[in-house]
């Protein structure tokens, strides 16, 4: 199996490292710097027989290499920076996409394309526009992201292990996101039945801020790990055909009643992409506020068209 | 590194040492009272060490003097079924062998948090606690994890999903008494009954009650093994990296969920401490009267252990 990442950014090379510290495929990481991937790729390499790599990664600034692969994560674009929201990357942002796209059909045309360049919920549209991909194989990494997130958050303040925390996080990758509650479980028991209103209330608006705050912190670059390790996670379950539930976001045609979107929402993942879409019974006021946030995408996207930048 | 003793080298005591040998999460003491059972056991484990890199020591003995300074110790020992047995039938018979093992654990491990894994295991949790005299935090009988292992499974089969995904709470005995909650079965958060219809989830529910029946009625010779011991292994894990985990366990109560001076499964959080918090959940009336009927059952047994 082979996985090819486009970008070798912290975000796309924490992937990579996740990815071959699993053992889950043989990864090829590109960059359109000359020799930045490759040096990269060696780097890691090097490290092979203290953790005992046998999967293969190189690095290459041709985007041939990417032949065949099974899954193409796109991390390339620019990241965000202190003051800057997600929209403010957007025209640099979609002109990159367009051309990785084009070279992703022309050289992968069966992969499974894993998108986790900002703004997600828009540049996964232009992906799947530009690739001409079926519906299912376009996917973007945003919830398992957000919801990780909320899941560390709601075990530190039960202290509890992560490992027992559950989270659904849906609508758009930006402020408007929706965190479930009702659907955010610790062993099974929803957390509404063990952390207050305002509490939970509190966490919340901490997750939907949680890239910002990393951003304040970091000053010149944004958070790596956690969206490399959300965006391997993406292509593990392809490539192993894990069909696992989680959220993501999907091209949705009806589905929340809303159409012709991506939107965050639960899907099961497996060997072709989006193998289901799950529809939870959310409450009015649930539905409102993904509604509301799956708008603020819509809005971007009929200007963007207007304006014939995709 | 942490050292946890297995007492009873039978087959879930060498699973038991197999999955924490595999994780890395303690030197382990495999000691059993027929002679060198125990030890070519651990030697053969060892063995396997190089091939799959693990480096925690595994050895063996007949003498219990070799579990001092365990952090945790595992009881695996006692009769197992037969088909057609019954677990409380084992009741007198592995009192009896379990007698001369608090003997040994109070003289040698007197600080060890004790994991109980041998049957009938809420009962035998309960006999533990009372014969011990150790605080009531500090023993915790392993069956409601392992239900919620077998729930989870047929939950992800029934559903085509990932098993990773699913989640589960059992409550109650472990027997065909167990009480599951529906709503608490999730997947990714999900509650099932927004994902199958009423009487699939209750075809499932029943085959977990039977599971370790039917791997019984199938083996003959031999109870199940791999999930008991894979179940004992992450509750060790959890006490010694003192992780704070979730789980289903069958510990004393007094007075939670309205129970005291008893023994049944709940939910709870496991820590170097063992029981570091019992979570004491709001239940449906429904659930409610069934949990009661299934510590109506246990109190009978424990009755009849006349303490």
């Amino acid at each position: 199996m082979k996985i090819s990442i486009i970008g070798s950014g912290n975000v796309g090379v924490a992937a990579a490292l996740y990815l071959i510290e699993k053992k889950v495929a043989d990864v090829v990481l590109i960059d359109i710097v000359k020799n930045w991937a490759e040096g990269i790729a060696m780097d890691i390499v090097h490290v092979s027989p203290i953790r005992k790599y046998d999967v293969h990664i190189n690095g290459y600034s041709d985007f041939s290499k990417i032949k065949d692969s099974d899954v193409v994560i796109v991390t390339a674009g620019k990241p965000r920076l202190p003051g800057m929201s997600r929209e403010d990357l957007l025209r640099d942002n979609i002109k990159i996409m367009k051309q990785v796209s084009e070279y992703v059909a022309k050289y992968a045309p069966n992969a499974v394309l894993i998108t986790v360049s900002n703004p997600l919920d828009i540049l996964a549209y232009v992906a799947l526009k530009v690739t001409g991909f079926a519906l299912k194989k376009v996917i973007g990494m945003a919830g398992i992201l957000d919801s990780s997130r909320f899941r560390y958050f709601i075990a530190s303040e039960l202290g509890v292990s992560p490992k027992n925390v559950t989270a659904l996080v849906l609508g758009g990758h930006g402020d408007l996101m929706v965190p479930l509650p009702r659907y955010s479980t610790v062993h099974g028991i929803p957390v509404t039945e063990l952390l207050s209103k305002s509490k939970i209330e509190e966490l919340v608006e901490r997750t939907r801020k949680a890239g910002g705050e990393i951003v304040s912190y970091l000053k010149t670059g944004s958070a790596y790990w956690s969206p490399g390790c959300s965006a391997a996670e993406m292509a593990e379950c392809v490539v192993r055909d894990k069909r696992r539930i989680v959220p993501c976001s999907a091209y949705l045609r009806g589905e929340y009643g809303i159409d012709g979107l991506f939107v965050g929402v639960p899907i099961q993942i497996g060997k072709n992409g989006v193998e289901e879409i799950i529809e939870l019974a959310l409450t009015t006021e649930e539905k409102e506020a993904l509604h509301f946030s799956a708008g603020k995408v819509k809005g971007t996207i009929e200007k963007l068209e207007a304006e014939k930048l995709i | 590194m942490e050292k946890v003793s297995i007492i009873g080298s039978g087959n879930v005591g060498v699973a038991t040492a197999f999955y924490l040998a595999e994780k890395g999460i303690a030197n382990i003491m495999l000691v059993d009272i027929v002679e060198g059972k125990a030890k070519g056991s651990a030697l053969d484990l060892s063995e396997a060490a190089p091939v799959r890199g693990y480096d925690v020591k595994i050895e063996g003995s007949s003498d219990f003097k070799n579990i001092k300074g365990s952090k945790v110790v595992v009881i695996t020992a006692g009769k197992v079924r037969k088909p057609n047995t019954l677990r409380y039938e084992l009741l007198e018979e592995n009192v009896k062998l379990i007698d001369p093992i608090f003997e040994e654990i109070k003289k040698y491990a007197p600080k060890a948090i004790v994991v109980v894994l041998t049957e009938p295991i809420t009962a035998m949790t309960y006999y533990a606690w009372k014969k011990s005299g150790l605080d009531r935090k500090k023993i915790i009988g392993v069956a409601g994890k392992l239900d919620v292992t077998r729930v989870c499974e047929y939950a992800a089969e029934e559903l085509k999903v990932s098993p990773i995904d699913v989640t589960a709470l059992v409550l109650g005995g472990h027997h065909k008494f167990m009480v599951i909650p529906p709503e608490f079965i999730r997947v990714s958060g999900i509650p099932i009954t927004e994902l199958l219809p009423e009487e699939k989830i209750k075809k499932l529910i029943n085959s977990a009650r039977e599971a370790g029946t039917t791997i019984l009625s199938l083996l003959k010779k031999q109870t199940s093994t791999y999930s008991p011991g894979a179940a004992v292994a992450e509750t060790v894990g959890a006490i010694v990296n003192d992780t704070k985990a979730i789980m289903s366990v069958s510990t004393c109560l007094e007075g939670e969920y309205g129970f005291k001076n008893t023994c049944l499964g709940v939910p709870v959080i496991i820590s170097k401490k063992g029981i570091e918090k019992i979570i004491d959940i709001e239940l449906s009336l429904e659930i409610k009267e069934e949990l009661k009927a299934s510590a109506d059952v246990i109190n009978k047994t424990i009755e009849s252990l006349g303490i």
